[in-house]
């Protein structure tokens, strides 16, 4: 039975970062990081999609081999079709995740972190202070003693739930999302697209992100309760039909986006929970790439302190909680009241704020003066951003 | 006719079937993207070994994980 110090579950952005930065934080600590599928970045359920400012807290993406596209505009689409550009410089970047995830391993396994790809966690039990580990992988069956793990495990969060924390998502709270590459088809490869609609992605959104020149992720996501019976694919098959129906479709993905606040407790006795599995993600965007790098950086360099202070209990644990929400899960709640308003506005709502936002000159046209424009133009928004501010 | 015949003081069959349904997944058409588990109330799902396996003692029959499966793999059967 390996006794390890930080067993991180989940090589994803969150865990590969929390993997990296424990070790960082305690050279000396032996860390270990399991991947369930054979490869670390694959399958891909992502579209990939990240902010600039944030990518780059964590790594360069200039030039960079994981880097798929560079993107400077946003065009959203009002569900009439209405293009409304907005100038923005240095938006973001579209990632190869299969490479960028594995880079962010590298890095983990460079500075001294124990990779096992292949290996699952299936099962853990307290016992004398520390958590004991069962796993499966490709040498069989194995047996971990840990002082502190870190569930990194996404969407599926099943190691919170083990160590007793609720790591449950109600309904209206679940994105159900699909998306296939698609070759051959027009668009600015600078630019994602963004459209909204009852009719196209029922309490979600469809999207284009270039990987480039003419190869793009095109996806959506819709909240299934909202959907009278449509699945996430029919949507998205009826979306490409519409809009590129010369499109090939090279793949084709589907996974789910938890758009719900933070879980009460990230944090109990050895245990911390990072990224998806803590839902971790912004419930407005569905972005959740950097969020989990964030966290991740938290938990890693958390569970080294509480090793090293020889205090791992879920007392000392909740600074991690408190630092997180802090740093971003209070505004996720911001961001979830602002989702809960705008979801009670119509397409028709969508429509004329589209055509009255094209009346601002391009070169002008940010999202602070959009939102501005849109409280005088629009007063049914006031209560909305009153909501957002409060 | 139908009409004269006197109610029933058992449940008809639909009812049964409805009281006592439990989820089931197509292991074909499912995609283990995980999605299902964090919905169901009662932590009946679960995803080991690459399989989805669903506790059929745990499972309330509620349906919250059927319609959000992006592949419908899960649907409720009699128990």
């Amino acid at each position: 039975m390996p006794d390890v110090d930080v067993l991180v579950v989940g090589a994803g952005p969150a865990g590969c970062v929390a993997a990296l930065e424990a070790q960082r934080a305690g050279p000396d600590l032996d860390v270990v990081l399991l991947e369930r599928d054979r490869a670390v970045g694959s399958p891909v359920r992502c579209a990939e999609g990240v902010g600039d400012a944030g990518l780059r807290e964590f790594a360069n993406p200039d030039g960079a081999s994981w880097v798929a596209r560079r993107i400077t505009r946003v065009i959203f689409l009002a569900p009439d079709d209405t293009e409304v550009k907005v100038a923005e410089r240095d938006v973001g970047w579209i990632l190869d995740r299969t490479r960028f995830d594995a880079f962010l391993a590298a890095e983990a396994v460079a500075a001294g972190v124990q990779l096992h790809v292949g290996t699952e966690a299936t099962g853990m039990t307290r016992m004398d202070g520390r958590w004991v580990v069962t796993t499966r992988g490709p040498g069989g069956s194995d047996t971990y003693r840990a002082r502190m793990v870190i569930a990194a495990d996404g969407v599926e969060t099943m190691v919170g739930r083990w160590a007793g924390l609720d790591t449950r998502v109600p309904a209206r709270d679940m994105e159900s999302c699909a998306q296939y590459v698609v070759q051959g088809i027009d668009f600015d490869p600078s630019a994602i697209y963004l459209q909204f609609g009852d009719r196209i992605a029922p309490g979600g959104y469809a999207w284009l992100f270039p990987k480039g020149p003419d190869v793009a992720n095109v996806g959506l996501g819709i909240v299934a309760l909202k959907s009278g019976g449509k699945s996430a694919r029919q949507y998205l098959d009826d979306w490409m039909t519409r809009r590129y129906p010369h499109g090939a479709r090279l793949g084709y993905t589907v996974g789910g986006v938890i758009v719900h606040p933070t879980i009460r407790n990230t944090a109990t006795d050895g245990v911390l929970v990072a990224g998806d599995a803590a839902h971790m993600v912004n419930p407005l965007s569905g972005g959740g790439i950097v969020n989990a790098m964030k966290a991740g950086r938290l938990a890693g360099r958390t569970a080294a302190q509480a090793i090293a202070q020889g205090d791992t209990s879920a007392r000392r644990l909740g600074t991690y909680h408190d630092a997180w929400m802090r740093m971003l899960g209070e505004d996720h709640l911001k961001y979830y009241r602002l989702k809960q308003a705008l979801e009670r506005l119509d397409d028709g709502f969508y429509d004329g704020l589209a055509r009255t936002v094209n009346a601002i000159p391009e070169a002008k046209r940010t999202l602070g003066r959009i939102f501005a424009h849109a409280l005088v133009r629009h007063p049914q928004l006031i209560p909305v951003a009153a909501r957002f501010f409060v | 006719m139908l009409d004269a015949s006197p109610p029933s003081r058992y449940p008809t069959p639909m009812t049964v079937a409805k009281l006592a349904e439990v989820a089931r997944v197509d292991l074909d058409l499912c995609d283990r993207c995980g999605l299902c588990l964090p919905l169901c109330p009662p932590e009946a799902i679960h995803l080991q070994f690459n399989i989805l396996l669903i506790d059929d003692a745990a499972c309330t029959g509620c349906h919250k994980c059927i319609a959000p499966c992006p592949v419908r793999a899960l649907a409720m059967v009699p128990a």
